[in-house]
């Protein structure tokens, strides 16, 4: 319990004084983050700890957002309520559509849950840019942030508290739900649903319950949106945030309570940092999502437990030349990828080719990448790339060797202090 | 003998064309251990699925406790004081041992809804849980997965489980399948001290085990019953031995 609640000190000042180090892009990067982190948390709540695996959790969160809007809309612009608590009625809005989904996609579960939420999400999608009055058809919907309580909400830094309060009391409720009794049950509904009916319990309405709590902290999620970007249009419901929303979750890890949270908040990151360097980036999401369900099974944040775990087995010192062994082929293996997408996403480029073919008897063109020209055309250029990827390959091998001699040596040690153990006995 | 506690009256159950239950009538007193017994797909688990709703009879009557319960969902069921084990063991495999017998004594104390109070802190629970524990033997195994217990273990979790909800009548399908001689002697004596001052229906085939617990038994042969008495009485009748244990009691 110890180092949790330091963790959890020393997370929420840090990010309380983000805003004194950050720059105004940064930080508005930040308030992304933070919205990511607890829509995948509030996800996750479903999809984790009811094993509901939801395909359609971007139309709770664009309802809260809409929703939202409406209420900084309402009463000719003054708003339904001041700005700090706008976000509440992303919570109710979210809530009441959760808990009419969620009656239906609930009588089934599994593949078939997973196909009716998939289809309310591309309804409403499909619908909302017909419904002018309520999304505002094809432009959307804009409001303006008013000032309230002494603060304008002008800036970033304003803003980014304002996100900050919510997002951590709303993880915080969603944290001590899962030590309520509903929250347990939930797990139960995960584990054996089918077992729960016969000690007494109502299951649908118990899926129900957790599917509208999960919409209801979507919904928060998607209203700090609207209130950090004042306009939302019918985009919002379209799979891809669906599909990113399961994908952080599951990258973070399912399996703990804030793994979602640091999934959505560094893929969040990533993409603000990448999308303006490379146009990769969406692959780059595909990979490290296939790699991590491939090698990380629980997330991310499994790293963490196995570090733990392993330090308390092995020890420190034996543990760390393996780790920063792994550490460097995965270095290694990342930049000759990323070299070599970003070289062939270039060459195969629209542009890249229009210039090569004006003088189709010259050499190819130099390609800038890290600030520095590549020829395509000359094998220098692909040497380092392939170098260092067989180093990585290398490395990968030598981590695994130092791992398994770890592995082996832990079980030498066991059987020879079993049998110093039994010698003492005879 | 005082009212029966459940009555099945003319109970049927067909699938498709084929019809598995063909009018079962049967009386069960309160406070009795009654056996089921009969050969394979006679219908035992098919008539435990119909008394606990997770079937429902294409006609005929379930009087539980002077109420028809025929056709109600198995949480309504449970919910008037009918609890069942299952046949394959079905606990919460991912969930420690604590946790499972906790989800089970919540119910009763009418927590399935509340979101606003911590669980470790209802004081009530936790004790009757690890009250429960200790009857079953399994207090040192309280933070163990549950899906990492010996196989009689598992099952010994799965009766507790059972007996959460404070039950008047419990359903006990096969609790000993799979179960070794020592294992199965342990189980015999944990059911009949757990099932004291409680209404048992237990479907089992180890001869030795149904015979040393009930003290009535019924014979179910293709769908009907064919005899209902006393251990003895079902070990002298003729048409029992003929239809069924035959050779098994006479050996």
């Amino acid at each position: 319990m110890k180092p949790m609640k330091f963790g959890f000190v020393l997370g929420t000042t840090l990010l309380l004084l983000l805003p004194l180090v950050l720059s105004q892009s940064l930080l508005n990067a930040a308030i992304q983050m933070l919205i990511a982190a607890l829509f995948a948390c509030a996800f996750n709540l479903l999809c984790g700890q009811g094993g509901m695996l939801s395909f359609g959790h971007a139309a709770y969160f664009g309802v809260g957002a809409f929703a939202t809007l409406h209420a900084m809309k309402a009463m000719g612009g003054v708003g339904l309520l001041p700005t700090p608590l706008l976000p509440l009625a992303g919570a109710v809005a979210g809530l009441a559509f959760g808990m009419i989904a969620g009656w239906f996609a609930t009588k089934r579960s599994g593949t078939y849950f997973a196909m009716i939420t998939l289809a309310l999400a591309e309804l409403l999608h499909a619908l909302a840019p017909h419904l002018k009055s309520l999304f505002g058809g094809e432009s959307g919907v804009s409001a303006m942030r008013m000032p309230a309580w002494g603060m304008s909400f002008g800036n970033s830094t304003q803003l980014y508290y304002l996100t900050l309060i919510w997002v951590l009391a709303s993880l915080g409720l969603l944290y001590l739900f899962t030590h309520t009794p509903v929250g347990r049950l939930t797990v139960g509904l995960r584990e054996n649903s089918h077992r729960l009916r016969f000690l007494g319990y109502d299951v649908h309405r118990l899926s129900v319950l957790v599917f509208a709590v999960s919409a209801m902290f979507s919904g928060i999620a998607g209203g700090l949106q609207a209130v950090s970007n004042e306009s939302a249009n019918y985009v919002v419901f379209e799979s891809h945030l669906s599909a990113v929303v399961v994908l952080n979750t599951y990258i973070g890890g399912v399996s703990v309570f804030l793994g979602p949270a640091l999934g959505a908040a560094l893929m969040t990151f990533f993409g603000y940092a990448v999308s303006d360097l490379s146009r990769s980036w969406l692959l780059y999401q595909g990979v490290l999502f296939v790699l991590v369900m491939m090698f990380l099974p629980t997330g991310l944040i499994g790293l963490i437990s196995w570090w733990n775990n392993s330090k308390a087995q092995y020890g420190f010192v034996r543990l760390l030349p393996v780790a920063i062994l792994w550490l460097f082929a995965v270095l290694l293996l990342t930049v000759s990828s990323v070299f070599l997408v970003e070289l062939l996403q270039r060459m195969f480029s629209l542009d890249y080719r229009a210039l090569a073919s004006v003088n189709p008897v010259a050499p190819w063109p130099a390609i800038t990448l890290f600030a520095r020209p590549w020829f395509p055309g000359v094998a220098t250029t692909w040497l380092p790339p392939i170098l260092i990827f067989f180093t990585g390959c290398w490395a990968v091998r030598l981590a695994r060797g130092r791992w398994q001699a770890l592995l082996d040596n832990a079980d030498v040690d066991a059987s020879l202090s079993e049998t110093a153990g039994d010698g003492v006995k005879s | 003998m005082n009212a029966p506690i459940l009555s099945l009256r003319n109970l049927k159950k067909s699938f498709a064309e084929t019809e598995i239950i063909r009018g079962v009538e049967l009386n069960i007193f309160p406070g009795e251990r009654h056996a089921i017994i009969g050969p394979n797909g006679a219908g035992k688990s098919t008539l435990f699925h119909l008394i606990s709703g997770n079937l429902k009879p294409t006609s005929g009557e379930i009087i539980f406790n002077s109420l028809q319960i025929e056709g109600l969902t198995p949480q309504e069921i449970n919910r008037r004081g009918l609890a069942r084990s299952f046949q394959i063991t079905n606990i919460f495999p991912k969930l420690s041992v604590f946790e499972n017998l906790r989800l089970a004594v919540m119910q009763r104390h009418g927590l399935q809804y509340t979101f606003w109070r911590i669980l470790s802190k209802v004081p009530l629970i936790g004790q009757e849980t690890d009250q429960l524990l200790e009857r079953v033997r399994l207090q040192a195994r309280a933070n163990t997965l549950a899906g990492e217990l010996s196989y009689s273990e598992q099952r010994a979790l799965e009766i507790a489980i059972t007996l959460a909800c404070d039950p008047l009548l419990i359903l006990l399908d096969e609790p000993m399948a799979g179960m070794s001689h020592e294992e199965t002697d342990y189980m015999v004596d944990l059911i009949r001290e757990l099932t004291t001052d409680r209404t048992l229906i237990i479907v089992e085939h180890d001869m030795d085990v149904v015979f040393s617990l009930s003290d009535r038994i019924s014979v179910l042969v293709y769908g009907q019953v064919l005899a209902t008495g006393t251990p003895e009485q079902i070990s002298n009748d003729a048409k029992v031995r003929k239809a069924y244990l035959g050779e098994k009691v006479g050996a």
